[in-house]
Formats: structure tokens, sequence, C-alpha cells
């Protein structure tokens, strides 16, 4: 599939515009969605976020990558094509209470899905009430995954954590936690399960913890 | 009990066992510099113990210690800029002085003493004085002046009267800017607006953190005590350096101006920073207030007055309704930027009809930190950098060997590099050199120190970051006016690197359209320049409430479009 092979190319090179007409070109020639995801969408994050453990790519090719990644769902979505996607799990993800950056938040949540997650994305200024919620709400729930840039929700985050503990006494869900306001230490004190520093290791700690 | 003595300052103190030697500084008076709060990865607090250099937050002391903090001294000399770009305002201050004569009572008038000096006062042609309140203080010296009768001034505001003098003293004003990271200050002289004096100075918070996240972290664990006092504390001891170095009495202050981000507007005033770092980020307080400059540790006029100029957002302060005042853009037909680069970009976009105005998180790159070799306007940074066939040439600060690079060297070289094909659009560094991630621009036996002057492939990236923030801020703003580049008339530029920088670099590396570059007017301090505004008219300090409300808000961070925008402008444009 030559088309889906020069699609996987503009979106490792992080050409959105690029990627977005290759995509639009393939879904008009009938391919399945499914293939478009599977054969170039997510091989081209996974091998973006191999670049970047090597050394070889940095953050704003992630970044650039992620987005030409999220405007081919977005396409994909607007034409209302059903494909069913096999899931290896089901993370929840959202942005601390008081916090409305999500530019970190985004790109974790496109390395999940690139991994083989679905990924139920709550949004930014979650409060612990929603986290509590959405997990309610979602039976098949693996990971809950809580991101904050200013350090001064750490407090919010902290208590958010503790709460989901407490709602899991069978540990039916782990947590995990990021964001430049987060450091290891702070993880492991608030009961964190899991601390990555950057978005592609997030989505590889995350697959050690489906089993 | 253990005792610290540090060499240089000469100051020594006793402490428990335990207590690390920052703590100790900050005991003993001293400023150290700790941008990262004291979380051990900055560095900058470094101090020569035992004739070892060490990290001053993450030592503990256990023996009597003499400490050289020559180590981290860098900071006391950084050119802070005070210099600006004064709009001609009318001369029409909130203070004036009348003669009045005062007269014994004679009997069968009924009349207080303080009515008849109102009277005096309405005579003289201020007819707000019939609503003047009255001032027990002033009153119950009134009997006796009185008694000796003749000529009395009067200094008064249009709603209160601040002093009863036999000699007028030579009145002043003093306005303020307090940045995050510098703190400048001016004395005026309240007969004609002249700058008597001009003091900056380091903003002494930075020992509780670099940036207003962290010093909001500090105030919402301890308060905001030790930081608002601590600010009061410098603001006060400036104002007695500028009343000495003008020769004038600091009892002759009577008006004293203050802007500053919206943080450290709230930290002098010992307001909780707390709605400011919780979304959705509102100020506590917005609009202008006015006190005794005594209730905020400012010993002046004992009925001297403090400004506070009014916040726009929870992200745009003060100072930039200093900014706005020193350009007013609301009286403008044509289009103009108003952008000032700190550690936030704060920009305002419009005319008379629409003015819009955001904050996007540059980061300190320009400001230094976070480049290796990256070091504020101190002497021996590299400000500027060009390449002429095939060699490089640089100027440092004070002439001195280089150490470092500062904002607008750190801009030019970057722009260089981009120019003559060492680094392509996506930021790739392939310097040519030994190793081709790294630029060395002046190699360790020609500079100040053992490693030498370079770029890496990391700080190129820190670049990408604080440019892509503000170019994309600028774009956001343009869209929302549904202006383009060409309709813009004029590009003001405040702030320190804003004032150094090359415009034809900035153009170069896409931190500002590049079609933009040959209309930019660097304006210095606009903030501080605000502030004096503020001082030298009162009619326009008034008007800062209304003119201030005028201006719409866009929060980036609820904005995807502002996330698309960002990510294209990581690279740099082709030439």
């Amino acid at each position: 599939m030559e088309l889906l092979e020069k699609l996987r190319q503009a979106i490792e090179r992080g050409h959105p515009n690029e990627a977005e007409r290759l995509a639009c070109t393939a879904l008009d020639s009938r391919i399945d969605p499914l293939f478009i995801v599977d054969d170039a969408m997510m091989p081209a994050m996974r091998s973006v976020g191999e670049r970047y453990k090597n050394d070889e790519a940095d953050i704003l090719r992630i970044l650039a990558a992620a987005r030409s990644v999220r405007i081919c769902f977005e396409l994909i979505e607007k034409r209302r094509l059903p494909f069913a996607q096999k899931h290896i799990g089901t993370i929840i993800l959202g942005t601390i209470e008081g916090d409305l950056h999500d530019v970190g938040k985004n790109l974790v949540a496109i390395m999940f899905r690139s991994a083989g997650f679905r990924v139920v994305d709550l949004g930014v200024d979650i409060s612990e009430k929603k986290f509590l919620k959405a997990v309610a709400e979602t039976p098949d729930v693996s990971i809950v995954c809580i991101s904050s840039l200013l350090s001064t929700t750490l407090p919010e985050m902290e208590q958010t954590v503790k709460a989901l503990r407490r709602n899991d006494p069978k540990k039916r869900y782990r947590i995990m936690v990021g964001g430049g306001a987060v450091t290891r230490q702070a993880a492991e004190q608030m009961g964190a399960d899991a601390y990555t520093e950057n978005c592609v290791e997030a989505a590889e700690v995350a697959k050690t913890f489906i089993v | 009990m253990y005792r610290v003595l540090f060499t240089r300052e000469k100051k020594q103190v006793e402490v428990a066992e335990g207590t690390t030697i920052l703590e100790a500084e900050r005991l003993a008076g001293l400023l150290p510099d700790a941008p990262c709060g004291g979380a051990g990865t900055c560095g900058k607090c470094r101090v020569i113990v035992n004739g070892q250099t060490v990290k001053a937050c993450r030592t503990k002391i256990c023996e009597d210690l003499k400490v050289d903090t020559t180590a981290a001294s860098a900071l006391e000399d950084a050119v802070i800029l005070t210099e600006g770009f004064s709009r001609p305002v009318a001369f029409r201050p909130g203070i004036a002085v009348h003669a009045v004569r005062l007269e014994k009572t004679v009997p069968g008038d009924k009349r207080s003493d303080w009515e008849r000096m109102l009277k005096s006062l309405f005579d003289a042609g201020v007819p707000e004085a019939e609503h003047f309140l009255p001032d027990p203080k002033l009153a119950s010296s009134l009997y006796e002046r009185c008694q000796k009768g003749g000529s009395w001034y009067v200094l008064h505001t249009d709603q209160e009267i601040l002093d009863l003098r036999s000699e007028k003293g030579n009145l002043c004003f003093a306005a303020f800017d307090i940045g995050t990271t510098t703190l400048a200050g001016y004395l005026l002289d309240a007969e004609n607006g002249q700058v008597l004096a001009v003091e900056s100075r380091m903003n002494p918070q930075a020992q509780y953190g670099a940036d207003v996240i962290m010093r909001s972290d500090y105030a919402l664990a301890h308060g905001t005590k030790e930081l608002s006092e601590c600010i009061q504390r410098e603001i006060n001891d400036m104002i007695g350096c500028l009343a000495e170095q003008a020769d004038r009495d600091r009892r002759d202050i009577l008006q004293v101006c203050v802007v500053g981000n919206t943080c450290m507007h709230h930290l002098f005033l010992g307001i909780s920073p707390a709605s400011l770092v919780h979304a959705p980020y509102t100020p506590a307080i917005s609009q202008s207030m006015t006190f005794r400059a005594a209730q905020y540790g400012l010993s002046v006029h004992p009925k001297g007055q403090l400004f506070m100029l009014p916040n726009i957002a929870g992200y745009v302060g003060a100072d930039t309704s200093g900014c706005l005042l020193a350009i007013r853009p609301d009286l403008k037909e044509e289009i103009t930027l108003l952008l000032d680069i700190g550690t936030n970009g704060e920009m305002i976009l419009g005319n008379r009809e629409r003015l819009v105005t955001c904050s996007t998180a540059a980061g300190p790159a320009f400001e230094g930190a976070k480049i290796e070799c990256g070091m504020r306007g101190t002497e021996g940074a590299v400000d500027h950098v060009s390449y002429e066939n095939g060699t490089w040439h640089y100027t440092t600060i004070g002439n001195r060997p280089a150490v470092g690079l500062c904002g607008s060297g750190l801009l030019d070289l970057t722009a260089q590099l981009l120019l003559h094909g060492f680094m392509d659009e996506n930021g790739s560094l392939e310097s040519g050199q030994d190793d081709p991630k790294r630029f060395m621009l002046v190699p360790p036996e020609a500079s100040g120190n053992e490693r030498g002057v370079y770029l890496t492939q990391k700080d190129i990236r820190e670049v990408q970051l604080a440019k892509a923030a503000i170019a994309a801020g600028i774009r956001i703003l343009m869209q929302t006016l549904s202006v383009t580049e060409g309709d813009i008339a004029c590009l003001y530029i405040a702030g320190a690197f804003g004032n150094y920088m090359d415009p034809i670099s900035a153009g170069t590396i896409g931190l500002i359209p590049r079609s933009l570059t040959g209309r930019i007017k660097p304006v210095g301090n606009a903030a501080g320049e605000g502030a004096k505004i503020a001082l030298l008219n009162a009619e326009e300090r008034k008007r800062t409430d209304a003119l201030t409300k005028h201006v719409e808000f866009v929060e980036l961070a609820a904005l995807a479009e502002f996330q698309d925008c960002f990510v294209d402008e990581l690279e740099f444009p082709l030439s």
C-alpha cells in the first residue's frame, strides 16, 4: 500500500498538512480506516517514540507528529466511519482540577492510542469527583492517568490519587501521574503506581500494566 | 549552634545543626539567588566552603563555617532596563499646593478652625475643598498655627488635605515596576515631572523561587507574609536610595505608584495568589486601588498615597496596564501590537475600536535560564553575534572576556546559524565542528571561563519553544481581530530583552512576523513608564480602570487553535 506508506512517512516527519491530504485521499479511495490507523498512523507514532528514546528525535518532532495523527483521527471521525479497532486496555486521562494545560496530556493520549489503548480523555480542570464518576462509568478501565503542569495543583492531584485509591480496594486499575509539575518523589509520596518523565515512557509503562 | 561567617559580606549568624547554607544566607539577610526554590536542581546558589564549591541549598551545616559567596555574586551587576520611551502627557498631577492665610478667629464667628481653613482654601481657588473630610491630627495643630497667623502651604489632592506646612518643601513622587526578576524605581519631581533618580535591583523574592508559580507555591504553603514583607522592605529601601541620590527628603514623597504582573501585585499587597494559579486563573482583585503608603511598609510622607494600577486578567497584570498607559493604543486609528517579552510574553493588539490581549508562557530562555551557557545581561555576556565571510564576530557587555550568552546574543546566534545553513528549519544543528550537535562560539582559551561559550541542540529546542509561544500568541490575536501582518502599523516592544534584541534576528527566527521588522519601536520599560504617567497625570491614572475593562482577554490555555499554532511555529521560517 504505497499511499499508506507515504502517510506513515508524512506523520513521522511531522508534516500535518501533507498527512491530512494523504489521509483524505486514502479515505476517498475507500481504504478501511482500520488499515489507515493500524498500518500508517500507529506505526508512525511508535517509530517517532522509538527514535525519541534513541535520542534521534525530540519533543518538537513528537508534537508535530502527534498533531498529524490527531488531524487524521478527526478526519475519520468527521466522516462517521465506524471502525472496530482492537484495544489492549482502556485508559482514563485528564488534567487535574485547577489546571487548564493540556499540550502534554494530549501527547500522552496520542501515544497511548498508538500503543493500542482505548483512551477516555476527560479534558482539563478535572476534579476528584469527575475522575471517580468516569471510573464508575468505565467498567473496563485498567489505568487512570492524571496530568499537571502547575505545581500549585499538586495538592489537588494528591487528593485525587488518594480518593481513587480508596475507591478501588480490589485494585481494578492502576494510577499514573505525570506532567511538568510532578516529580518521581512527589508521585511516590502521593501513592501513585507509576510516574514517567515523558509520553513515550508513559505508553511503555502502561503496557506493562496489561497482562 | 554553629557560627557561619560570610566572608565577602562580613556577616555572621548562629544556626542550629542541620540548617542549610541557603537558610543561613537568608538568616544573615543576604539575597541568595535560588531560582529553583532550593530544590537542588539549578545550581545557581553555589558557594565556596573550605575551598570547595557546593550548592548552598543542599549543604547542611555541622561545624563552624566560613562561606564565600563570590561564586553566586554575578547577580548583582545585571543590566536592568530603567530607560523608557515616554509618550508626551500633560503635567497634571493629582496633588496641588495652595498658600492660604490662617488668622485668629474673632468673637462671634462660630465656625471651627477646620471650616475656616477650608474656606480659605476655597477662596484660593479650590472649590472641592468644601467636601474635604476633617483630619483630627491636622485640625489639632490649627489653633497654634492660627495664633501665629501668616501664610501656610496646604498640600492636597482633590479628596483630602495631606499636609499643612510653613515651607513648601521639594515635593516628589516615586514609581515602581515590580518584575518577577527585576525591580525598577524612579523618583520624579512633583513640580515639573522630571526624573530625579533611577534605581534598579534584582527582586529579592528570587530566593523563594525563580518564577511566579514557585513563589505562589511558597505563598500557598507558608502564607504570603514572608514574600510580601521581603518585597515591601526592598521597595522601601529603594525609596531611601532614590531620595539620597537626588538629595531629597523621603518624607517629601507624596505619591507612589506601583505596577507589576498580577502575582507580584498580589504578593506586594499580601494577597493570596491562590486564584491566580488555579484554573481559570483569575486575579483576587483587578480594580485599581489607593492606600496610604505606610500601610504597606513604605516610609514616605506620613499621609503619602500608594496607587496600585488595575490588573487585566490572571496573567495580564498591572504592568501591562502600565504599558497601555505608556502607549495608549486605544487612542490610535492605526492598529498597533504591543509586546512585552519577559518570562511571560504579554501582548495587546488593536486600535480605538477594539483591543485584545493574551499572555503566553515564553519561558526564561531569553532571560538566560535553561540555556547551558545562558546568563543574564551582566558583564561578560555575549550580547551580539554576526557572521561575515566565514568568520564569527561577537561583542560582550562591558567588553569583558566572554563567559556566556544573554538573550540578545542567543537570538543573534540562532539567527546566524539558521541563515548560514548550520541549522535547518526544524532546528537540527549541524555545526560542522567536532561535535556536530554543539556550536562552539568562543573556545575555552579565548573565554573568561574554562568551558568557553557554546550553543547545544537542547538550547535550540528551548529557543524554539519560547519563540513558538510568542509567535503563536501573536497569530491568535491577529485571528481574533481578523487582521493580517500588513494591517499592523507599528510593533512596540517593551522589556529589557526587547530593547537589546536585534529586530532583524527576531524576524529571521520568526519570533515576530518578518514583515514587521521594519515597523518595530523599542519602548524600554513601558510598564514603568505607565506608572510614571499615572503620577504625572491624575486623569490618565483614573482612566486606567475604564481602559483595562475595555481590553478583551483571550485565554490561550483553553484554546485548541493555540496548540496547533504553537506546533506550527516551532519550525524556523525559511529564508
